[in-house]
């Protein structure tokens, strides 16, 4: 088989090319030398079975940023038959560089000269011929995102794909080294090749900007932005999760229930209190995930994300982050899953893992039905919204926190400098792959993190087998028991602590468990909590469940994400002391001022 | 006549030929990758307020950056 790796700048359409070469076959995949995910296919090209990986965005093939890293080291540890180089055919003076230094490496290559239509709409003209002559292979003129000069540039490729033959990894660490005056032989061949205007226009980007990115409207703009994407994903993905969790139940009703006479009661509550409840929660977030996802395809492949950062970096970069930390920290006050994912767009590793720890402090709609329920119980009316809004700013102030001190750490080296694209439409096939690519990776990494966590859970609240489930001598319990001096301080009974351990497997399951209690519901459970609870220790138990450990989907997402089980200890090391601490202060507080 | 500034200290509109990035080796390597070359034009389109970014033109691709990073870029203008 064939190997073929994609090459570009960042905001050339480099990933739609891919996706328009491989539709959605492609997934993710790890390779030799290096620990990110990359998105790869294996498909026919020509007469031959072609391997396409899809390599991170780079400026540079002689750069120090993390994906200048990565795509070097995949090329010296991965055999390459032909590279394919995209590059915008609107800014060839910028990009040419990337495209000889390739060539000197001594790779078969194909040069893509992506958005053509836009370069021609500018007034660009472009011969192929000379560039070719000069670069020294083919060169195509394309449009990946409306697919003119595809076929043309399928052609290409399988020729050039049918001679290659893969380059010596020795000759490409050998030849990495030197650069031989790449960009003075650009601009001499852009010279000879290109005859574009000085100044290009792009009227429709300057109007826009000139209102999305205006000096006092900017920023409402994009907070309205914000909340109409955040409204938009999560009220269409309510009902859509509704209707996931419908579906499971129905089975397990119909399906599952039956077997319950058939199995021994300890492997069916195995089997379906355990491993189908974790595919349970897989499926949950499956729409959400989708949404989220075509929304932010969006955002991003319309320009608009780069302006989001330029808006917000005042205030984020005085907590090492940046202004799409910022969108994504939003956005996992829906759920912190797809916020964790999406942060793939920052490309820094210290920025992303620092945006991953802040992640989940966002008060997501989970914790919000706990905590709606609680106010609800304890709390009047009056009351219940002021203490929510406290809930809120406490989470925003730890992740705030968070950032600051971790930060330390976690260090940004790279200078903060982003590409302003033009403002494009997006296409409603890229939007669609994007959502379809990103579930599959989701599922992927991530299910069997979160059936363990379920299986676990289950393991410990109904065993030893002889107990009541759930009861104060299952293992749960004794955990509850053996908390008791560490939870005791901070207002925490037994009984909600093993409430606790449950609510490690997803937020919302906290109210269930303690349904499952106390055999109460609805105003009884509210009633029974009311008397046993006063409103310190709700509070002291909200700021705990708001703080305390991210769920299992959410660990698994990070573990997946960060490539690190140390990044998830840490995640949740630190999580656990900030809750504690957080309650601890709070309560005593309390107490003190006579509460 | 010709004279000397920072990329960081340019008004709004005004047009400059970058002359230099003094930063370390791994810093400029990667202005100069995004188009931060000597004897490109750069223009200032916009800033953000509160120290924010510049909304900067070099050539024909537009970029964020800090201030802190392009105070590392100088520039002459034709005054």
């Amino acid at each position: 088989m064939k190997r073929l790796a994609i090459v570009g700048m960042p905001n050339t359409g480099k990933s739609t090319f891919f996706n328009r070469l491989t539709g959605a076959s492609s997934r993710v995949g790890n390779w030799p030398g290096i620990t990110v995910d990359l998105y790869g296919a294996q498909l026919p090209i020509g007469s031959d079975l072609a391997q396409v990986v899809d390599l991170p965005g780079i400026y540079d093939l002689h750069g120090f940023s993390d994906d200048e890293q990565v795509v070097r080291a995949f090329l010296e540890n991965n055999p390459v038959d032909l590279v394919v180089v995209v590059l915008n055919a609107t800014q060839l003076d910028h990009q040419l560089p990337l495209a000889l230094q390739i060539r000197d490496l001594g790779f078969n290559t194909v040069v893509m000269l992506n958005m053509a239509d836009e370069a021609q709409h500018l007034g660009i003209r472009i011969d192929t011929e000379a560039l070719a002559r000069g670069i020294g292979c083919p060169v195509v003129l394309v449009s990946a995102r409306r697919g003119s000069g595809f076929p043309e540039a399928q052609q290409a490729i399988a020729t050039a794909l049918a001679d290659a033959r893969p380059l010596q990894l020795d000759s490409v660490r050998a030849a990495l080294a030197p650069d031989d005056r790449v960009v003075e032989r650009a601009e001499a061949l852009v010279k000879g090749a290109v005859d574009a205007p000085g100044v290009l226009v792009r009227r429709t980007t300057e109007r826009l900007d000139r209102i999305l990115l205006h000096p006092v409207f900017g920023l409402p703009l994009f907070f309205l932005t914000m909340f109409l994407v955040f409204q938009a994903v999560y009220t269409l993905g309510a009902p859509l999760q509704d209707g996931v969790a419908w579906l499971l139940d129905e089975f397990r009703a119909l399906a599952l229930k039956p077997l319950a006479g058939v199995l021994p009661g300890m492997l069916y509550g195995f089997l379906v209190e355990g491993i189908y409840d974790g595919v349970g929660t897989v499926a949950s977030f499956v729409p959400v995930i989708i949404l989220f996802f075509f929304f932010m395809a969006v955002v991003e492949d319309s320009g608009y994300l780069s302006r989001a950062a330029f808006l917000m970096d005042a205030l984020m970069s005085r907590f090492g982050l940046d202004g799409r930390s910022f969108v994504m920290l939003l956005m996992g006050f829906g759920c912190n899953v797809p916020a964790l994912m999406g942060t793939r767009v920052m490309r820094s590793r210290a920025l992303r893992l620092l945006t991953m720890l802040v992640i989940p402090f966002s008060l997501c709609s989970a914790r919000l039905q706990v905590f709606l329920f609680l106010t609800t119980a304890l709390f009047t009316p009056r009351q219940a919204p002021l203490v929510l809004f406290a809930l809120y700013l406490l989470s925003f102030a730890a992740a705030m926190l968070t950032a600051l001190v971790a930060g330390r750490r976690l260090r940004n080296n790279e200078p903060f400098v982003l590409e302003m694209p033009p403002y494009r439409a997006p296409i409603p096939r890229q939007v669609l792959l994007r959502g379809w690519h990103e579930v599959s990776h989701f599922l992927h990494r991530a299910t069997k993190f979160i059936i363990a966590g379920v299986v676990l859970v289950w393991l410990l609240t109904n065993f030893p087998a002889s107990e009541v489930p759930g009861g104060p001598d299952t293992f749960a319990g004794m955990l509850g028991r053996l908390a008791e001096p560490v939870l005791g301080p901070i207002g925490i009974g037994a009984e909600m602590a093993v409430v606790l351990v449950f609510g490690f497997v997803a937020k919302e399951i906290i109210i269930g468990a303690m349904v499952a209690m106390t055999g109460l519901q609805g105003d009884a459970l509210m009633g029974y909590l009311a008397q046993h609870m006063d409103w310190v220790q709700a509070m002291s138990f909200m700021i705990f469940v708001l703080l305390y450990t991210p769920c299992v989907s959410t660990l698994a997402t990070q573990r997946a994400e960060a490539r690190s089980w140390g990044f998830v200890g840490v995640s949740v090391g630190w999580s656990l002391g900030l809750a504690w601490l957080t309650s601890f202060a709070f309560y005593h507080g309390a107490r003190l001022l006579g509460y | 006549m010709h004279e000397q500034h920072t990329l960081n200290s340019l008004r709004k509109g005004q047009r400059a030929v970058i002359t230099g990035i003094e930063a370390s080796d791994g810093l400029r390597h990667r202005l100069q990758a995004m188009g931060l070359r000597t004897g490109r034009e750069a223009e200032i389109i916009r800033q953000a307020h509160l120290g924010g970014p510049l909304h900067v033109r070099v050539g024909n691709v537009h970029l964020i950056m800090r201030r802190a990073d392009a105070r590392r870029v100088s520039v002459h203008t034709a005054a």
